[in-house]
């Protein structure tokens, strides 16, 4: 599926579907991004281009991706591949405070950084109530000084192109779904001297679960609903938001930031990351504790040796939790193809007929 | 610019002048005592000159803030009875406009000569104008030199007219005297100027409506002595069948043109040196022994309509005769009548006509051995310099307003980031008019809001420009409340013209340092926020602009670099070069950003590499590309200051 600058203009840009993932900024001069707001601010002139192939919200082809990253078709047409999921958290106490839930994200990345896994990571940074950045950490301190979920589309994968301009590698990338896409499809470019570089050079994709990002206007909300108070946290749980400040918690409903949700998010097919080779969630009920859901080889092979070494803790994920889970993830990805048909305009959802019907059918699990 | 043949004290001697070195060296044979001007094209080299010698030779020189303000410098000291200069170009004539035509209302005391310098076919300018007109408006005399030996010779006369008349004269060139290279026998340098300047307490110069009486009357007098002025002359034979009327390079090129066609006993050349008041007995006399008129001047008919009224005013004592030039479509250059420059050829074709000869300028396969040689020169685009700032300034502009994702309306003025109105500055420019008047639209487009106008403005001045025009602009917008962001690309000098110092620059014309006048002085004490931020830094520049576009009221971004050519010239450069192995050449997405986008002119493309290059003789070490290339491709490499 071939096109250029002025494809991803009309079909991503234009149309509101960019999700600021942040690949294709730095690609070339030609693509800058303020506020979380991409723009071209200058057509190349090419017919065809990188920027084009590696949008995650231009059409993908979900078939060839599968077999690409798991070397096989998809058997669950809800979580996708996965080999296990869990319950996990970081077991120093340091990590697991700094993190959002459980602190295995954070945790993972430090874990592979002092192994000499990797020589840096891909990282979104910022306080709360600040507009996030993308921030290439190559030390445990810069891993934990990124910790903590930031609500809006930061476009950190601007940071990958750092690291190759730089010459860290190997990298980890954390990063919503979109960004977990969209660096599979950077690696899936063939023939393309360097960026090339920035793609091979990247040895472990962690997914965060996302089921959307907030506009950035969320950051000054965020400020107001403080007010004098410091912001050390902000959470979600399916019906608030909460907001841990230095002089006590604070709570809205979750409908009051509803009107933030990015636009492009709502026709998001992939809320739980299924190209990573691990992907990170919340339990929804122990803030202590994460769910990990284990999808590739090298995903497992990275957590077992975490778990090994100590970095992490793991316990079964409850099995009479997953429905909730898998009617929450179905659910999400039903209502993305009725946005996208009611939208009537082509996407990256070429959602294989038989992927639709495994969706539509009942549930089997 | 050279000063040194036309210090020289040695009259009767025969040296090599421009016709701006000319004006000049008329001016000192004159004793001179004050010499002002705004530089502008093509006549910025009279007050270098001027200013180069005016230590030596006792008399004072000042690039003004703007031309109004030369005119009433010179003007002044014309009044305390010392002789003065003031320097302008075609543009600057309308901004002195208002004070010329009251100084000729109220009479001057010492001699006055205001130098205006047209531009046929606006080579440096942006428009073409024919100052003759607003001469005439004024009620002044207009000379009209032909070539530097007449530019010198015009100004010393100039200057005993003006004393005479006791009114400014008029002496306006064209860029093709003001350029030219010709031999100029040298007159008497007189001693340093003698005479304390004073305005006795009876003197009184005042404009009034009362005085354009005494205004014609002046003319009148100006007329007769235009009648046996040596300047206003004929060659030719005594009735001469055709009559030529020229007035400046016209001149030579009619002399040409009959020598070519071998008319010499059929064609008569009238030169006026004088363009107004026309020499009228003189004028009819030779009107009434031809049948046919040729006009051949520069740019407008300015003689072929003073002349036309003057014939159907004696219709009777000239009868018949025909009228040929522009109107009837026979003195046509290029661009057709009365549009740009002509040139000999233009008169040949002109005469030819007229004389029934036939005549084929270009013989045989000239015409398509001549496009064929067009071909193979290399198109040279009008672009910025290279490491010019102003190139990272609009792409930093044009970043900025794309990030910015409203419709900004971007509003130019007069300098070299004019140029920005095309593809070097990415066709950003919106207007362009005359010097600071993108700062008054930008005040009046900012009160249309409650019309309904909500697109944020953005006003693009040159650092001269500023103090030249945008001051009361802003001084207007601010005290109306207006809302624009005021960017101002300052390169530190008048780069358009040479780099002439300006208030912001802290030297004078004199080369004597002074304190500065920022524009954050200026524009702080209006009350107007002002940020200033490197151009070179193309990422901050970026968010700065970005940020200010928010912001509402006036402000003002000063993107202040001084300009690399100068400062190449003082100290050592980095070498800049492309690292071919990280270059990816066409397989970047950039599409050759460098050479083809950023377009500076030392960003070349190794067509054998395919790879990017850099040519190190033209680059001036700036490192801005470098820091645009998404590869990191470019290098700069610091050299030291001592050397290695
Ligand atoms: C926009 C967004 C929406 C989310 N929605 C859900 C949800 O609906 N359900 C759910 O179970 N989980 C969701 N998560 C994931 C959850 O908030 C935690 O990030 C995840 O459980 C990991 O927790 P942790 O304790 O391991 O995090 P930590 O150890 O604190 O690590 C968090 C990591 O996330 C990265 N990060 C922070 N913000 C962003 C961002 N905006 N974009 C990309 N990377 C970022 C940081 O770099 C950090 O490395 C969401 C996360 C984000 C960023
Ligand atoms: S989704 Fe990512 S790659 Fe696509 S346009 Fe947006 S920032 Fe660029
Ligand atoms: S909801 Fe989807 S598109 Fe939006 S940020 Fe999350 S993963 Fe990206």
């Amino acid at each position: 599926m071939p096109g250029g600058p002025g494809d991803l203009l009309r079909q991503v840009l234009q149309t509101g579907q960019c999700v600021s993932c942040g690949l294709c900024l730095d690609l070339c001069p030609y693509l800058q991004a303020a506020a979380e707001r991409v723009v071209m601010i200058h057509h190349c002139g090419l017919e065809e281009g990188n920027c084009f192939r590696v949008c995650p919200r231009t059409p993908t082809d979900w078939e060839e991706m599968d077999r690409r990253v798991f070397g096989a078709p998809r058997a669950d047409h809800v979580l996708g591949h996965y080999r296990q999921i869990l319950f996990a958290r970081a077991t120093d106490p340091v990590v697991a405070a700094a993190g959002q839930y459980g602190g295995v994200v954070s945790a993972l990345i430090i874990f592979a950084l002092d192994g000499g896994k990797i020589r840096g990571a891909v990282l979104t940074a910022g306080a709360p109530g600040e507009m996030p950045q993308p921030a290439l950490a190559v030390s445990p301190d810069e891993v934990l000084a990124c910790a903590g979920s930031k609500y809006s589309a930061a476009p950190s994968l601007r940071a990958l192109h750092e690291a190759a301009r730089r010459g860290v590698e190997p990298v980890a990338v954390v990063g919503r779904p979109c960004q977990v896409l969209a660096v599979r499809k950077l690696q899936a470019v063939q023939g393309i001297e360097a960026h090339h570089l920035a793609g091979r050079k990247v040895a472990l994709v962690v997914g965060l679960f996302c089921f959307w990002a907030l506009e950035p206007g969320f950051h000054a909300f965020l400020r107001a609903v403080a007010g004098k108070a410091r912001i050390l946290k902000v959470d979600f749980s399916p019906e608030s938001m909460l907001v841990r400040t230095d002089r006590g918690p604070l709570c809205k409903p979750v409908e009051e930031v509803r009107g933030f949700i990015r636009p492009a998010c709502r026709e998001c097919f992939d809320p739980t990351a299924e190209f990573a080779d691990v992907a990170v969630g919340s339990t929804e009920y122990d803030e202590a504790w994460n769910t990990l859901v284990i999808r590739s080889k090298r995903g497992e092979a990275l957590v077992r040796a975490a778990l090994e070494a100590g970095a992490i803790e793991v316990r079964p994920y409850p099995p009479e939790r997953l429905p909730a889970l898998r009617a929450a993830v179905r659910s999400k990805k039903l209502r993305a193809l009725e946005v996208q048909a009611s939208r009537g305009e082509s996407s990256y959802l070429l959602i294989p007929a038989g992927y639709r019907q495994a969706l539509t059918g009942r549930d089997q699990r | 610019m050279s000063a040194s043949g036309v210090r020289l004290d040695d009259p009767g001697r025969s040296v090599l002048l421009t016709g701006n070195e000319a004006v000049a060296r008329g001016a000192l044979e004159a004793g001179i005592a004050y010499a002002s001007s705004y530089p502008g094209s093509p006549s910025a080299e009279v007050l270098e000159v001027l200013a180069a010698l005016a230590e030596e030779r006792g008399f004072y020189a000042e690039w003004s803030v703007n031309e109004k303000v030369a005119l009433e410098g010179a003007a002044a000291a014309s009044l305390a009875g010392l002789r003065s200069i003031c320097i302008m170009k075609a543009d600057g004539l309308n901004v002195a406009l208002d004070t010329l035509t009251a100084l000729s209302a109220s009479g001057t005391k010492g001699g006055l000569v205001v130098v205006v310098a047209d531009d046929p076919g606006a080579h440096s300018s942006v428009k073409e104008e024919d100052s003759r007109y607003l001469g005439k408006v004024a009620h002044l005399v207009i000379l009209e030199p032909a070539d530097p030996q007449e530019a010198r010779d015009m100004t010393v006369a100039a200057f005993g007219l003006a004393e005479q008349l006791r009114a400014p004269v008029m002496l306006r060139c064209v860029t093709r005297v003001c350029h030219a290279s010709g031999n100029v026998v040298l007159g008497t340098l007189p001693p340093k100027p003698a005479g304390r300047p004073h305005i006795g307490c009876q003197e009184r110069y005042i404009t009034h409506v009362a005085y354009h009486r005494i205004q014609e009357e002046r003319l009148a007098q100006a007329r007769e002595i235009g009648e046996g002025w040596p300047f206003n002359a004929y060659q030719g034979p005594p009735e001469p069948e055709i009559l030529v009327i020229t007035a400046g390079p016209g001149y030579l090129y009619a002399r040409e043109a009959v020598e070519v066609l071998g008319l010499e006993g059929r064609v008569g050349i009238l030169k006026l040196g004088m363009s107004w008041p026309l020499p009228e007995k003189f004028l009819l006399r030779h009107l009434k022994s031809a049948s046919k008129v040729l006009f051949v001047e520069e740019v407008e008919p300015f003689h072929e309509e003073n002349v036309g009224y003057l014939v159907a005013c004696h219709l009777e004592e000239v009868f018949p005769l025909a009228l040929y030039g522009k109107k009837s479509g026979h003195v046509a250059g290029p661009k057709g009548p009365g549009l740009g420059e002509i040139d000999v050829d233009t008169v040949i074709r002109a005469l030819a006509a007229l004389a029934g000869i036939p005549y084929e300028a270009q013989p045989g396969d000239y015409g398509r051995e001549a496009r064929e040689l067009v071909k193979k020169i290399p198109r040279r685009e009008l672009g910025f310099c290279a490491g010019c700032p102003h190139r990272a300034s609009f792409w930093a502009l044009k970043t900025a307003i794309a990030l910015d994702g409203r419709e900004v309306v971007v509003l130019g003025d007069i300098g070299c980031y004019t140029l920005g109105a095309g593809r070097s500055g990415h066709y950003l420019m919106q207007t362009v008019h005359a010097m600071g008047s993108g700062v008054g639209m930008a005040s009046g487009l900012g009160k249309l809001e409650r019309l309904g106008f909500s697109q944020p403005v953005v006003a693009l001045v040159g650092d001269s420009t500023f103090y030249h025009a945008a001051v009361p602009a802003l001084i207007n917008a601010r005290y109306n409340q207006s809302r624009f962001l005021l960017v101002v690309l300052d390169n530190g000098t008048t780069a358009m013209t040479g780099h002439q110092p300006h208030p912001g620059s802290g030297v004078t014309a004199l080369g004597k340092r002074v304190p500065a006048l920022s524009m954050e002085e200026v524009a702080g004490a209006f009350g107007i926020p002002v940020t200033v931020h490197d151009p070179y830094d193309v990422k901050g520049a970026v968010e700065a602009l970005y940020r200010l576009l928010r912001q509402d009221g006036v402000r003002v971004l000063v993107l202040r670099r001084a300009y690399a050519l100068l400062t190449a010239r003082q100290e050592k450069k980095p070498r800049v070069y492309v690292d071919p192995k990280r270059c990816l050449g066409d397989a970047c997405g950039c599409h050759r950003f460098c050479s083809r986008v950023f377009g500076c002119p030392a960003n070349t493309w190794d067509a054998a590499l395919g790879r990017a290059k850099i040519d190190e003789t033209v680059c001036t070490g700036c490192g801005v590309c470098a820091t645009l290339c998404p590869q990191g491709a470019i290098v700069v490499e610091e050299v030291t200051r001592n050397g290695a």
